[in-house]
């Protein structure tokens, strides 16, 4: 059978076809399009590759990760070496059993249960990033608010000093710069490593291995009640982690607890001015909070996709797929998917499906085995900045254009100016 | 198992090979599961059973799919 292959309607790999954001109206193409969509063989991605569009399909991929590997080929969409998978891997980058041993030496630490325990920690951070803004009137949201959040509380998760926070969030930046056009030089931070050994080809990524190991022989000296220290503890068979599986583990966290937590937040301004009846409707019936969190996260998607790689045949809405194909599951469409969600542009506080159900957002994936390990953290998080804005009544005024961040992986925004009141 | 006057009960199970910990059926279900703080794993406390509404939405809720309907017990 010969195979279907509708075109992608823009170019996937440009980052500035997601400048603006989200395009919806291109994934509303590729819904509507007969099967999955294609994007050609290029230099920058290597092979071409198939975009999954369809909640039901994102679904479908992430529950399989038999058919539909995270280890045999990259989880970005362009190809890397097969040594330099090797030297990335952390537990995203890995199918069970082995990703099931890794992930359940910190499960415990990022259940509904136990997050509940850095319920006044993230307050106090809330309040101190709001304090800093309302001192000013106005400012850049996400430099002052959404970014210092996140990183402070996945920090404090890790064990990383309060002085080393900012050190953490600039490697982190340079990650997902990394990912866009504007790398930095090789040996920056002292680098010596292959780039193409290094997550998002990053000396930062070197860097953060170095803190990481650093880190964790201070840990090993005198244990805390740390994750870092839980991590040079831990056993898999009665094997230690070896250093770089402790360091891949930490640039892991470090980043998906910052990186993503910080999208969502660097949104809400974005959101509250577009929807302005959600504030009053919270403000009416807290109990609404959990849920507004919810959409804060679909509607910004911060994680624009995730890849898989085919390790047998499968035919999914009709595409016949092959041992090797890539599939890109974009959870930025998925998301708005109307199959999926009443309304998909709206902003709602009624949608009752857990996330990543049959009718859930997948803004946190869409189920199986690498469902968000912080996605009880990061909905606390957006809990306590909502409730925060209502206790204070922080009226938000002008709200600039936001400038995003220069890649196709997250939704990130650099800067957004917002002027606030009370 | 279903009495005349009570809803219909069954028993839960958790697939120890799948469940990768992340505590959905502990929220759910407070006395019925339980996320080990050590090994990070979900396990059922007791009898494991529930009211058969309620497992099957604490089913849905589990993004691993980890858990199902103890066989022979329904």
């Amino acid at each position: 059978m010969t195979r279907s292959r509708p075109p992608a309607p823009v170019d996937l790999n440009d980052a500035g076809v997601f400048g603006d954001g989200i395009p919806h109206d291109a994934f509303a193409v590729m819904r509507a399009a007969d099967g999955l969509s294609w994007t050609e063989a290029d230099d920058r991605v290597g092979a071409g590759f198939w975009s999954v569009t369809r909640h039901r399909d994102v679904l479908t991929v992430s529950r399989d990760p038999d058919t539909y590997s995270s280890a045999v080929g990259h989880i970005q969409i362009y190809d890397i070496d097969p040594d330099a998978l090797d030297a990335r891997a952390s537990m995203i980058d890995l199918d069970p059993p082995v990703h099931t041993r890794l992930r359940r030496l910190v499960s415990a630490a990022f259940t509904p249960r136990r997050v509940q325990g850095y319920r006044a920690g993230i307050r106090r951070r809330v309040r101190r990033a709001l304090d800093e803004l309302e001192r000013n009137g106005s400012g850049d949201w996400v430099s002052t608010v959404a970014a210092p959040i996140p990183i402070g509380v996945i920090c404090d998760l890790m064990g990383v000093p309060e002085d080393d926070h900012g050190y953490l969030i600039e490697l982190s930046d340079h990650l997902v710069a990394g990912t866009a056009n504007e790398p930095l030089e090789p040996t920056a931070y002292g680098n010596t490593t292959d780039l193409r050994l290094l997550p998002f080809n990053s000396p930062a990524a070197h860097a953060m291995a170095s803190y990481a190991l650093d880190l964790a022989d201070r840990r090993r000296l005198e244990p805390t009640d740390d994750l870092v220290s839980a991590l040079t503890a831990a056993e898999i068979d009665g094997e230690r982690l070896t250093d770089d599986e402790v360091a891949n583990f930490f640039r892991l966290m470090i980043f998906a607890g910052n990186e993503t937590t910080r999208s969502a937040m660097a949104h809400l301004p974005l959101q509250l001015q577009q929807f302005p009846e959600v504030l009053a409707a919270l403000m009416t019936d807290r109990s609404l909070l959990g849920a507004a969190a919810e959409e804060v996260v679909r509607y910004s998607s911060p994680i624009l996709y995730f890849r898989r790689t085919l390790t047998r045949s499968a035919t999914l809405s009709g595409t016949e797929l092959e041992p090797g194909d890539k599939v890109v599951m974009w959870y930025a469409s998925a998301n708005f998917d109307p199959a999926a969600l009443d309304e998909p542009l709206a902003f709602r506080l009624d949608r009752s499906a857990p996330a990543g159900s049959g009718a859930g957002h997948v803004g946190f994936g869409g189920g199986g085995v690498h469902h968000c390990l912080g996605a009880s953290l990061a909905r606390l998080e957006l809990v306590e900045l909502l409730d925060e804005v209502l206790t204070r009544g922080t009226r938000f005024g002008e709200v600039g254009r936001p400038r995003y961040v220069e890649s196709n992986f997250v939704n990130g925004i650099e800067r957004l100016d917002v002027a606030v009141g009370r | 198992m279903s009495g005349a006057d009570g809803p219909e009960l069954v028993a839960v199970e958790v697939d120890s090979d799948v469940c990768i910990g992340v505590g959905q059926c502990e929220l759910l279900e407070p006395a019925v599961f339980r996320v080990d703080d050590d090994d990070g794993m979900g396990v059922v406390i007791g009898s494991g059973q529930l009211a058969a509404e309620r497992a099957a939405a604490v089913i849905e809720a589990c993004p691993s799919g980890a858990i199902r309907i103890r066989a022979g017990d329904t």
